[in-house]
């Protein structure tokens, strides 16, 4: 069964049917209709080869994240997959274990398989990466901050308005020695949540305390690390405020190794808000960071850069997502107005 | 009886609402098949959830809905959109979203997709976090203007009651260039405990619709309407062409119906379009602009209504049922009494002129008048 047998029995041009597969928009509901319908009943499938030499396009994208030991970037993927799958794309995985080299290599492999779109998750990239990238007709989406100060459309959330707001929280609570501790990577939303911790503490009239901030990896064992360290100083601090839910359970667990009170002794919160924190004992307040959500439209925009062709009529570039403050058992708070809502 | 509104031209004022009797193009398009003026989306947001089980309830009166948004994903609107209007028909996308970004981008979608109007749902009595957004007038600047610059279709914003001050919110969608505002959305509520079990009969708050809301959407519409000049949807409780015409009297163009739908199906929603044609034949009103707003011309504040020497009296040659004393309960003053052969008298010195025994007289023998 080929393109020319639909178009016969159908009896309309090989020229329609081939618009029904490529652009359906521009053939009139009915027509379209019943040529669908034909297809399904003679089990006519396109030539998905022949179709990317004809229109250089692979229906294949890629997603690139730092790391799949983060169920933070597993949820983001779950969302990109969700929208790609729905549209006909499928999506290789590619981690960066954000190292700036590691990224470039897999950009150079992408590149070469044709791919029709990447989205990069808190991207090390420059401007020269991604310009690179466009060259060869690969479209680009950033989901999160990344390196250089690039045009490209992008999902993020305002990192240092969300972490300033955690901060304020936790000072609400009665909290005066904050600790930070932060991830090596993302490199970029990490330097805007350091920010925002260093803001809210200011207008407390807190001074910052160099010895309070800690950088680690950003994964359980460095947030446990990072606590060891943290408890080793003569002035202990009150409260910890890690950058992602990993580092907090890492936190979590350095602190009850010392056999401390959470949140009486101490209190924590965390970034992200996925799933298991909320099955944390006790239960993780964090930062609830749309994943997902980032996910669904990072690649709603990329489809949209490649059915448009070269930026077309894309109106909206970048999405600002909201983050909200989760109030849970973890921080203290002694009022449960927040939690409910 | 037609009206313009939003710059469409609508046949009927009558417009079905957001909910989930509009979650597909199929609905949309049965809706659409009812004779009404427009239908609105369920309300489309950029990541659905899962629907929670149960999620209506309804106690005779009004109703509590849980269900907060589509579970169709924006990409599968377009498809939907395509069979919502495949008989014609004008179809308004109602979006939402947190932040005026995300919130453009579903607008500009639907407007791609080939909504006739976009209306923005800023607000939501579930708490996930809208109810800051509906109070904020400068939020909702914001959000408004956004998705205005970013589309070519009117944007019709919708508002909640649960606010302290819905005229300034209302200005503010009219300085962002908003083209009406929809009000009232649902409103906060708990219909009831299961006391029983001790349990609230939904396990969250929710949106409170239907025939018990209608008086505060009809106050919000007509505050509404005397603040700004955009024209305004009125939506809450209505369940007759009655109720439709109250709320253009009161300064609504077009109107909205959800509940009304949700419990007596569309061939009701059809019987309210085609009364309301009826009554404009009767009446000689072709289109709403003729009677919007002649009502509110006489609401006034307080210190404007004259004091008048009113009684109530009781109009005897009105038969009424003997064991009914709804009138002499009700009067608070003690001025109402039966007479010997059944009728009720006016104890003309005790009767302040209060009116509750005219309303709550079912044989309507009760009425004010000059003493």
């Amino acid at each position: 069964m080929n393109i020319k047998e639909i178009a016969r029995q159908a009896g309309v041009s090989v020229a329609t049917v081939s618009r029904v597969l490529n652009h359906p928009g521009t053939v009139a509901p009915k027509t379209r209709e019943r040529i669908l319908a034909l297809m399904t009943e003679m089990n006519y499938k396109p030539n998905w080869f022949a179709r990317s030499l004809n229109f250089n396009r692979t229906d294949t994208l890629a997603l690139l994240i730092p790391s799949i030991m983060n169920p933070a970037y597993v949820e983001i993927a779950e969302g990109v997959e969700s929208v790609a799958n729905q549209k006909g794309y499928t999506v290789l995985l590619c981690i960066t274990e954000g190292e700036v080299e590691k990224e470039r290599r897999y950009i150079q492999t992408l590149i070469d398989r044709r791919v029709d779109g990447v989205i990069l998750v808190s991207s090390l990239l420059n401007n020269d990466d991604l310009n690179r990238l466009k060259q060869q007709g690969v479209a680009v989406v950033l989901v999160g901050e990344n390196n250089g100060n690039s045009p490209e459309p992008m999902v993020r959330i305002d990192c240092c308005s969300a972490s300033y707001q955690a901060v304020c929280h936790l000072l609400n609570c009665g909290h005066r020695d904050i600790a930070l501790v932060y991830g090596r990577t993302p490199v970029m939303e990490n330097k805007n949540k350091i920010e925002g911790y260093i803001k809210a503490l200011r207008e407390a009239g807190i001074p910052v305390r160099e010895n309070f901030l800690i950088e680690e990896e950003n994964t359980i064992e460095g947030g446990y690390v990072a606590t060891r360290k943290l408890l080793g100083l003569k002035k202990r601090p009150r409260a910890i405020f890690a950058t992602s839910d990993l580092l907090a359970f890492g936190v979590i667990d350095a602190l009850r190794d010392e056999e401390l009170h959470i949140p009486e002794e101490v209190a924590v919160m965390g970034f992200d808000n996925i799933r298991i924190s909320n099955l944390m004992v006790p239960k993780l307040s964090t930062v609830a960071k749309p994943l997902h959500k980032m996910g669904l439209s990072g690649a709603r925009l990329l489809l949209d850069v490649i059915e448009s062709g070269e930026d077309g009529d894309l109106i909206v570039k970048e999405i600002i997502l909201q983050s909200k403050l989760k109030i849970r058992k973890s921080c203290g708070h002694k009022e449960r107005i927040k939690e409910i809502f | 009886m037609k009206t313009n509104f939003l710059g469409l031209p609508l046949k009927s004022p009558v417009i079905v609402a957001a909910g989930p009797w509009s979650r597909d193009g199929e609905s949309i398009r049965r809706s659409l098949a009812a004779g009404v003026g427009a239908v609105i989306t369920e309300t489309i947001v950029s990541e659905p959830i899962i629907d929670v089980k149960p999620r209506i309830a309804f106690d005779g009166l009004g109703a509590q809905n849980i269900r907060l948004f589509s579970d169709v994903q924006i990409e599968g609107w377009e498809r939907e959109m395509e069979i919502a209007k495949s008989n014609g028909g004008i179809v308004i996308a109602n979006v939402s979203a947190h932040t005026p970004s995300e919130l453009a981008y579903l607008a500009v979608k639907m407007e791609k997709y080939g909504a006739d109007g976009i209306e923005l749902g800023l607000s939501t009595p579930m708490g996930v976090d809208l109810e800051v957004v509906a109070s904020d007038p400068e939020e909702v600047y914001e959000m408004t203007r956004y998705v205005v610059e970013n589309v070519k279709i009117p944007v019709m914003v919708k508002l909640s009651q649960n606010v302290t001050n819905l005229s300034r919110v209302a200005k503010e969608v009219q300085r962002a260039g908003g083209a009406a505002v929809s009000a009232i959305n649902a409103i906060r509520c708990v219909l009831g405990v299961d006391i029983d079990n001790m349990k609230p009969l939904l396990p969250t708050y929710g949106g409170y619709s239907g025939k018990p809301i209608k008086p505060l959407g009809l106050a919000s519409v007509a505050s509404i309407a005397q603040t700004v000049d955009i024209p305004i949807c009125g939506i809450g409780g209505i369940d007759s062409y009655e109720n439709a015409l109250e709320y253009i009297m009161l300064g609504a163009s077009a109107v909205q119906v959800g509940t009304a739908l949700m419990l007596k199906g569309r061939d009701y929603v059809r019987r309210i379009v085609e009364e309301l044609d009826r009554w404009g034949e009767e009446n000689r009103v072709d289109d709403t602009k003729e009677i919007c707003g002649k009502a509110l011309e006489k609401l006034k504040s307080f210190e404007e209504i004259k004091i008048e020497p009113l009684i109530s009296h009781a109009d005897n040659s009105i038969a009424c049922s003997a064991d009914c004393n709804m009138c002499i309960n009700a009067c608070m003053y003690g001025s109402l009494s039966r007479t010997e052969d059944g009728g009720i008298k006016t104890n003309s010195q005790c009767c302040t002129g209060c009116g509750l025994c005219t309303f709550v007289c079912e044989a309507n023998k009760m009425r004010l008048d000059w003493l």
